[in-house]
This record gives structure tokens, C-alpha cells and sequence, in this order.
């Protein structure tokens, strides 16, 4: 990873924190304040911030203006990019104006496909053409590029490298789960520094699958972040596990869930015991939290889980 | 083959305001395969438009033929006769016959029944899935002759995203299975699953549509 | 084009029957015969599935009022599966009528078997007494 200049994330993880980053869905509108209370909640609760780029595919404050608000903020935050709605060129022009204004972590993703944005209540842009140029393993490798050689995908030189600390998303669950650990070892291969995993529930499959990413050396090369999402009912659990690809849920656990006289109370043990169980696991780095639409839930739970006060590095 | 869809009936009815002599013109390649554009389909739309235009209280003629082939001059040469004694011509050939058709006859305005849609196989009867999106950069030989351009939603190169089903079909659409995990099975099958462990590179696109207008020169076979 | 009940409208109905449908001893019907208040074009098909959506659609643009397709019951296809087949474009062809703004019920399946001549015209006038209710076919007398 470049040694040039180092983001709190990477500083974090170098020192052998185990990190937490936790995520900031931008608005709807053209409004900072929303991206200001968000960033009231979450301060100092962790390391970075995910600020995740029209996620479902809906149009909203784009991740880079989201990401500087919260970096004015005094919020270091993981500026998502996905391969759906940019081609290479506007990528890479992108990832320049986002290190000029200060954004050092980026995380490359595929993106949610433009036919999800209508799924829901909104009407989304299902009639929209998607890109997909490049997928987000050759997004990595540009990344890497205008980091490592100050040279576009083209070709042609940068004026200067663009320091990048450099994410990726895993989905170790995901089928073909055979193909989940090759897959993460491309994406390292391509440029990740470090990872941000698919919502952990079924804690024996995750570290199945992250002891073979270990034994397989990758882990020494990636910092693993497991990611946790803040269960609320145990119909949510359901839906996710039903829905949501890459998601397993035990049936214990939505039982547990189901069985629960107060559910918020309950889905806050069952984050800090996921992070506890997770935070076990040889080669997890640190934790990826979502409470999604909930943020206040986080400034609960990471105190809870004993993960505050953040290390200042 | 080229596989095209009717165009929703309203449509084609809106386009149809103010004409008394119509010819609707068939192909017998392609969009009769996927059943939008042959005799039958022509035989079809045929009493459907003149019935909804006479409910609208236009009466229309239409005069139906169906070609060999829509995209050959001399195919489209056969509606030279009839022609001029209509006042549009209305195709259900794909978008390379009706231009050819439109080219040849340019006093007649040419209304597309069809929308051509993909290039794709009759997976089943009455049913007809993509194959290929004629990219210019065929890399089937190393996806074990599963393309990911034209089958996977996202056309990504380096294997599954995270959106891949329990059952192995694609988030996008319950009904449509996720290549790359059929590219993970016929791989497995053929004992070679880490030939997908290498990182492809970005795709050359500028073969295809994204080059410009495609023309192809062949010199040997020039006249 | 629905129209309170035309005076003196005698629907003009075409049975399309499959062969297979008719009573073993009856001798197939063809050619039109008059109704109690309609006439009916008989036809005769060796399967139900020998008939085309456009076919049928034609035959309601030229100004039939009513179109009756007389398959197998369900299972009891000569050819296995015709019938299932005939079902499935007259649905179609109901599908396009709707969109071309002509009632559906002016194109009719049914399965029935061991019919006599006498039980086909019953057919084709109980079709016909719902079409009553429709009125005449609004493409009647007009061109193609």
C-alpha cells in the first residue's frame, strides 16, 4: 500500500487497532445539513466513513460532495465508487477531483443494477442505460494505477500518483462460495488494501470462509473488515435472509430475535456479540457497521461493544 | 438470431393516424424465429390493427407481405410492385430490414412495428434468452463458452458480484441465472476453476458500437 | 361496442370443432345452418390445435360475430397436447381483441366431447345469446 500519504483508516489498521468504520447514506436532496447530522451522531464513533455512491441504484448527493461535507466535518470518509454510472474516463477524473479535495480512501464496488431503483417505493431510473465499462477489479487496478505508476488506465502519465487507500466489498457467503476466496484473491491482486464484507450473521460460515482467505495468505495482504448490520426485528432478519443475496441468517437467530420481549435491545446484543465473535477471528481487522437508516443506533452499539474511544494514531 | 418484439398496439396505432393504405412487411429469417416478425405474425397484427384502427373509426387497407430476408436488396426489391400503391409501409423486420426497406422506398415514411431487442437463442418454446451483444471482444474462450458480456446484468469480466441468488440466478431477475456461476460450475467440471483466478484487464469495447459506426473492409472481396 | 341488443340481430357464429370432439357415429357437420335466432357456420378440424390465432382474428375482421373453438377435454387430446395449445392462443388472440377494443367474448373455447350435430348448433346458440348482448360485430360491412 502506498506509503505517501496515510489515511486514518490506514494509520489505524497499520498500528494494530482493530477498526471500525460505519456508513452515511447521502440525501435524497441537495441540502448538507442532513450529511451534517448524520456526522454529528457518528463522530468519533469510527475510524472512516462509508458514503456510499446512489446505493440502490437512487439518485442521491453524489458520494464525493457527501464525502467532503463530512471531511469539513472532521469525519475521514470512504469515498464509494461504483462501476454502474461513470466509464473509465469519468472515473478517473473523479478519483483526481476527489484527492484534490482531500478524500484518500475509496472503495470500488459493481453498484446495485439500475433495474433495483424501482423496486422499492421510489420509481428509481429503471430505463436508465447503466456503463459498466470496467467491472470493479479493473476499477481497482485504475485506482492502484494513478496511485502506484501516476498513470491512467490508457496509458498516459498523471502529473503526480493520487495517494489512494484502497477498499473493496467481499461477499464470502455469496454462491458460487467455492469461487468467494479466489474472487477476494483477485481483488487484492488488482489493488485492495483492505475490505469491507457483506453483513455477517452466520458467524461459522464467515469464518469458514475467512480461514481459508487466511490460510491462503491472504489476509496478511488485506485488512478484513467484517461487516455488521444492527438487526431490529426479527422480520428484517427474515427479509434480509430471504432477499438480500450474500446474506445467510441462522434460523436460531431470527428465533432469538422472534422470541425477544424488547427487539431493539436484543439486536443490540446480538451486534456487540457479533462483533466480539468476529473480532476473534484470525485475520479480521476491524468491523464495518450499518444500522441503515438508524444511525443513532451505532453511537449505542460501538460504545457497547467497548470499540470507543476510537485510537487517535 | 436477431430477436425483436412488437411494439406496444398503441403505439403502433398512434403512428398509424391519418393513413388509408398501409403495407405491413414481414422477414421470414430471424424475426419469424422468434415469432414477431414472420407470415404468421404479419397474419396476426394485420386484422388486430385494422379491427382497433375501424374502433377508432379509421378505415385502413392493409396490404401484408412477408420477404426472404429483409436485409438482402434483392428481397426488399419484391415490394417495388406494390409500393406506391400504399402511403406508409409499416416492418416487423428488425432494425437492419426496416433501414434497407426505408433506404429503398424514400417517398414511403417507415413505421417499425418492432423493437429489436438482442441477439439470442429459443431457449424453449416461447421463451428466447440472450447470448451475445455483439461486443467486438469475444472472450468465450476463456468463460468456457458462457458469455458474461451479454448475460451478466452487469457484464462484469472477473467473476460474480455479490448479487448472485442462493439458487445461483441473478439479483436482477429471479428467472435468469447468474453466469458466473455457471461459469464457476463449468469450470469446476472441467477441473479448471483457477484458470478464472487471472485479473482481466478493461475490455477493448471500440471493436463494437463504442468505436464509432462499425464498417467492416474487406479488400479481397471488394468490387 | 357494446350496444343495447340490436333488433332482429341474428349473430352469425363460426364453430371451429375439432373432429375428435364429435360422437363416433355422427356424421361431421359442415357448411352453415340456420339457429333458433342465429346461424352457424360449422368447420371442421381434424385437431383444435390446427387453427391459428390469426386465423381466428380474421375471421372476427371480417365481420363473424362470434367465434366458437371446440376442443378436446383437458387430458383427452388425440395429439396430447393440442388442445392445451388451442387454449393457449385463443387466450392470445382474446388478448389482442381486448387491445384492438373488441369484446373477448366474441371468441370462445370450449371442450366438450361424444357431440352430436344438434349439441354443436346448442354450442353456437348459447354463444350466441351472449353476443346478443354485445351487438353486431362493429367490423361488419367494412373493407379487407
Amino acid at each position: 500500500m502506498s506509503s505517501r500519504v496515510q489515511t486514518n483508516l490506514q494509520k489505524v489498521l497499520a498500528a494494530g487497532h482493530f477498526a471500525v468504520t460505519a456508513e452515511v447514506g447521502p440525501p435524497q436532496g441537495p441540502n448538507p445539513e442532513p450529511v451534517r447530522a448524520k456526522a454529528a451522531i457518528l463522530k468519533g464513533l469510527a475510524d472512516a466513513y462509508n458514503v456510499t455512491d446512489n446505493q440502490t441504484a437512487v439518485v442521491r448527493m453524489s458520494s464525493i460532495a457527501a464525502a467532503k461535507i463530512l471531511l469539513d466535518e472532521g469525519l475521514e470518509p470512504v469515498m464509494q465508487m461504483t462501476c454502474r454510472d461513470r466509464n473509465r474516463i469519468a472515473m478517473q477524473s473523479d478519483l483526481l477531483g476527489a484527492s484534490a479535495l482531500g478524500l484518500k480512501n475509496v472503495l470500488a464496488l459493481s453498484g446495485d443494477h439500475q433495474k433495483a431503483s424501482g423496486a422499492g417505493k421510489l420509481n428509481g431510473h429503471p430505463g436508465a442505460k447503466n456503463v459498466y465499462d470496467v467491472d470493479s477489479i479493473q476499477l481497482l487496478g485504475i485506482i492502484k494505477g494513478l496511485r502506484d505508476e501516476a498513470r491512467q488506465q490508457g496509458g498516459d502519465a498523471i502529473t503526480e500518483p493520487a495517494p489512494f487507500f484502497i477498499g473493496a466489498a467481499w461477499t464470502p457467503l455469496g454462491p458460487p462460495v467455492e469461487f468467494r476466496v479466489p474472487r477476494l484473491a483477485k481483488k487484492i491482486a488488482a489493488g485492495a488494501d483492505f475490505v469491507q464484507t457483506q453483513a455477517v450473521f452466520d458467524l461459522k460460515a464467515f469464518a469458514a470462509q475467512v480461514k481459508k482467505a487466511h490460510e491462503a495468505g491472504l489476509t496478511e495482504k488485506v485488512a478484513i473488515l467484517a461487516g455488521i448490520i444492527v438487526p431490529r426485528s426479527a422480520g428484517m432478519l427474515t427479509y434480509m435472509n430471504k432477499n438480500v443475496p450474500g446474506i445467510e441468517v441462522p434460523e436460531a437467530l431470527i428465533a432469538r430475535m422472534k422470541g425477544a420481549k424488547d427487539a431493539k435491545a436484543e439486536g443490540m446484543k446480538v451486534t456487540v456479540e457479533l462483533i466480539q465473535a468476529v473480532r476473534e477471528l484470525p485475520g479480521v481487522k476491524g468491523v464495518h457497521l450499518q444500522a441503515i437508516e438508524a444511525e443513532e443506533l451505532l453511537a449505542e452499539v460501538i460504545p457497547a461493544a467497548g470499540l470507543t474511544p476510537r485510537p487517535l494514531v | 438470431m436477431i430477436v425483436a418484439e412488437w411494439k406496444p398496439l398503441p403505439e403502433l396505432l398512434a403512428g398509424l393516424k391519418g393513413y388509408k393504405n398501409l403495407l405491413l412487411v414481414g422477414c421470414a429469417t430471424c424475426v419469424a424465429e422468434c415469432a414477431a416478425g414472420g407470415e404468421r405474425e404479419v397474419n396476426t397484427l394485420a386484422p388486430t390493427l385494422h379491427m382497433a384502427l375501424k374502433n377508432q373509426g379509421q378505415d385502413i387497407n392493409i396490404i401484408t407481405r412477408t420477404l426472404e430476408r429483409a436485409c438482402e436488396p434483392e428481397f426488399v426489391e419484391e415490394l417495388a410492385e406494390i409500393a406506391p400503391q400504399v402511403d406508409a409501409i409499416m416492418s416487423l423486420s428488425c432494425g437492419i430490414g426496416m433501414q434497407l426497406i426505408a433506404e429503398r422506398f424514400l417517398d414511403k415514411p417507415l413505421l417499425p412495428g418492432v423493437n429489436t431487442t438482442s441477439l439470442a437463442i429459443r431457449e424453449a418454446p416461447g421463451l428466447w434468452t440472450a447470448r451475445c451483444r455483439a461486443c467486438g471482444d469475444c472472450v468465450l474462450g476463456e468463460t468456457f463458452g458462457l458469455c458474461p458480456v451479454a448475460r451478466c446484468a452487469k457484464s462484469l469480466m472477473n467473476g460474480p458480484c455479490g448479487g448472485t441468488r442462493k439458487n445461483g440466478r441473478c439479483e436482477v431477475d429471479e428467472n435468469t441465472d447468474c453466469i458466473w456461476y455457471l461459469i464457476v460450475e463449468r469450470a469446476k467440471a472441467r477441473g479448471e476453476l483457477e484458470s478464472l483466478n487471472q485479473v482481466r484487464q478493461p475490455k477493448t469495447w471500440s471493436n463494437s458500437a463504442h468505436g464509432g459506426p462499425k464498417r467492416i473492409v474487406r479488400e479481397d472481396l471488394r468490387s | 361496442m357494446s350496444k343495447p341488443p340490436s333488433p332482429g340481430f341474428s349473430p352469425e357464429i363460426v364453430v371451429l370443432y375439432c373432429r375428435q370432439t364429435l360422437d363416433a357415429e355422427a356424421k361431421p357437420p359442415e357448411g352453415t345452418r340456420q339457429g333458433d335466432g342465429f346461424s352457424a357456420r360449422l368447420v371442421l378440424l381434424p385437431c383444435s390445435s390446427k387453427i391459428e390465432a390469426y386465423q381466428m382474428l380474421a375471421i372476427l375482421d371480417k365481420g363473424a360475430d362470434g367465434v366458437q373453438l371446440v376442443a378436446c377435454p383437458e387430458k383427452a387430446c388425440r395429439f396430447l397436447v393440442g388442445n392445451n395449445r388451442a387454449e393457449r392462443r385463443v387466450a392470445h388472440a382474446r388478448g389482442l381483441l381486448s387491445q384492438a377494443g373488441m369484446a373477448e367474448a366474441r371468441l370462445e373455447l370450449n371442450r366438450a366431447a361424444e357431440l352430436t350435430p344438434e349439441d354443436l348448433m346448442n354450442l353456437a346458440g348459447r354463444h350466441a345469446g351472449r353476443i346478443k348482448d354485445l351487438g353486431p360485430n362493429p367490423m361488419k360491412g367494412g373493407t379487407n
